[in-house]
């Protein structure tokens, strides 16, 4: 799904524009990283693209149309604070993306395919069938995160939302898991708009980066060409 | 540094919560004076006083321990006239049941002779030692039943009701409003009133209870399964909601796991409420114990009174252990 950003701006009721004047395309299947410091609009950005943050000024269009509950099937979110149901489990949180009909959720008559699914990202990310029936909230951070990220690509999304979806884990379990969402979105064909406070990692993974400082885009290009001055002081920081 | 040592804090008790607090107090004052608060702790003071012996008498202590005092002793047995008894057979007598037979002078007009003659009448009674416990327990059976049932109703009805009720599951604005309407009047008619008509619908007997109380309650359900799902954490159900997730499969699957304690919690008050409640709509005939109540206040038989009184505290004292229990399983 191919992401077009024009003249988007969100102003939070009492405070400065956590984004200001962001055009952007993102083409489908293009693997993309933002990177910015604490407060730069990341996640604003992310949201405004899920549909959960209402633009002040401009749209946001999908595949060259606007949201609609059919493109939303689409998405793959993975909230910066995983945003899990914490007193269901596991099983349940991940298979409420799998559009079976409540009655069948219920009962936990879940398709052979879906089960396939589930249980393929499941074990891709670290996690064990016996996890599957534990309470979310009973989970350590890392795995909350990883069983967000199961959610998100269950459906096969044609476009992953992730914000800062390596920030709870180990150096080692983050590469694995942005490998795994990077191998997972070029064999869906989908595109990956992911947040990331680690430079390093966008270099590796990204096919382009999104640099954001005080909302606003301060650079955007292949990996290669990101340093220098074209860089501000503070995204400089970061990245060191 | 110089700049941070100057930041200001907010305080808790800022002027705008000492004004709110200063109109709460007005407000307490004014409506005191109106429903006799002063004449309440005066009274309920000279009884304390009567009672500790520093006052020669009280009204309130003289009407409440006169009243108290022919709850005591409580009914335990029963007493029946043997030859009212259906079918009785006295070889099979009821466990612990014994007969009794009193002798009594009777005065009687001979039609022949024209004179009054008096004769001994012997009357055999079955005496059953906890007849009247196991009465009341029947009774208090059928009131829980009626509770059970009426729960089972408001149930039925309240989580329709908050499902179009609460803000962020209803399919529309409109019918949000009509259904806190509804849950609003179903709240606003008393069992007791409710339990009048349907008597005169329905009968004497538990259908009228049985309602009374579902309806009732269903109001109140209704409104608080509502307030709980809109009040559940919105994240799950916006993260679900980006990635197309149905109205329903969001309830189910990001709002049900997160209230379903409240929930519980909330139908077993209601239940608890229900059997309180179905004590008092027995007294306009609805059935249960406080038919029984009802009966026994109007033949001024206070020890049965009391009897019903302390099986129902019993009940409730039950319920709300059970209550109790059942909220930390779902915890």
């Amino acid at each position: 799904m191919d992401i077009g950003i024009a003249d988007l701006c969100v102003r939070h009721a009492g405070s400065a524009d956590a984004l200001a004047d962001v055009k952007l395309f993102i083409p489908a299947g293009q693997i993309c990283a933002v990177l910015g410091a604490s407060g730069a609009g990341k996640s604003t950005l992310l949201r405004a693209v899920a549909g959960l943050v209402t633009p002040s000024v401009g749209r946001i269009l999908y595949d060259g149309s606007p949201s609609s509950r059919t493109q939303r099937r689409r998405i793959g979110l993975i909230p910066q604070d995983f945003a899990l149901s914490g007193r269901a489990s596991v099983a349940r949180n991940i298979m409420a993306v799998a559009d079976i009909g409540i009655a069948r959720s219920f009962a936990g008559l879940y398709p052979s395919a879906v089960r396939a699914r589930a249980a393929h990202l499941l074990a891709s990310l670290g996690l064990e069938e016996s996890h599957l029936a534990r309470r979310a909230d009973s989970l350590s951070g890392g795995q909350q995160q990883r069983v967000a990220i199961a959610r998100a690509l269950l459906h096969r999304p044609a476009l992953i939302l992730a914000d800062e979806p390596v920030a709870s884990l180990d150096p080692a379990t983050g590469e694995a898991v942005l490998t795994l969402l990077c191998d997972e979105a070029r064999s869906l064909g989908a595109t990956l708009l992911c947040s990331l406070h680690q430079p390093d990692l966008a270099h590796r993974f990204a096919d382009r980066i999104i640099q954001l400082d005080g909302g606003r885009v301060v650079f955007d290009g292949p990996p290669a060409t990101l340093g220098g001055s074209r860089v501000p002081p503070r995204i400089r920081a970061v990245a060191q | 540094m110089n700049a941070a040592a100057s930041w200001r804090f907010p305080a808790f008790l800022n002027a705008r919560a000492v004004a709110l607090l200063a109109a709460a107090l007005l407000l307490l004052w004014y409506t005191g004076q109106r429903v006799e608060i002063g004449r309440m702790l005066a009274l309920s003071g000279e009884a304390v006083l009567a009672q500790a012996g520093l006052a020669d008498r009280s009204q309130v202590a003289d009407g409440l321990g006169s009243t108290l005092a022919e709850l005591v002793p409580i009914q335990l047995s029963s007493r029946r006239e043997v030859s009212r008894i259906e079918g009785f057979d006295p070889d099979r007598l009821p466990p612990f049941a014994h007969i009794e037979t009193a002798a009594t002078r009777v005065s009687e007009l001979n039609p022949e002779t024209l004179r009054r003659e008096e004769r001994i009448v012997r009357t055999a009674w079955l005496v059953e030692p906890f007849g009247y416990v196991f009465h009341v327990a029947a009774k208090m059976l059928e009131t829980l039943e009626i509770a059970l049932w009426g729960s089972v109703i408001a149930v039925l009805i309240g989580l329709p009701l908050a499902l179009l009720g609460a803000r962020n599951v209803t399919p529309h604005p409109a019918l949000r409003a009509g259904s806190r309407a509804a849950s609003g009047f179903l709240r606003a008619v008393p069992e007791l009133i409710a339990a009048l008509f349907l008597v005169i619908a329905f009968g004497f007997g538990p259908i009228a209870g049985v309602l009374a109380l579902g309806l009732h309650s269903a109001g109140f359900l209704g409104k608080f399964y509502a307030d709980d799902i809109e009040d559940a954490d919105p994240r799950p159900q916006q993260t679900l909601a980006a990635m197309g997730a149905g109205r329903l499969t969001i309830w189910g699957s990001a709002i049900l796991p997160q209230v379903l304690p409240q929930h519980i919690a909330c139908t077993l008050y209601t239940f608890d409420r229900n059997v309180r409640m179905g004590a008092v709509i027995g007294l306009v005939g609805a059935g249960g114990i406080g038919q029984e109540l009802k009966g026994r206040f109007d033949l001024y038989e206070y020890g049965h009174v009391g009897t019903i009184l302390i099986a129902i505290f019993l009940v409730i004292l039950t319920l709300d252990l059970v209550a109790s229990r059942a909220r930390q399983a779902w915890r």
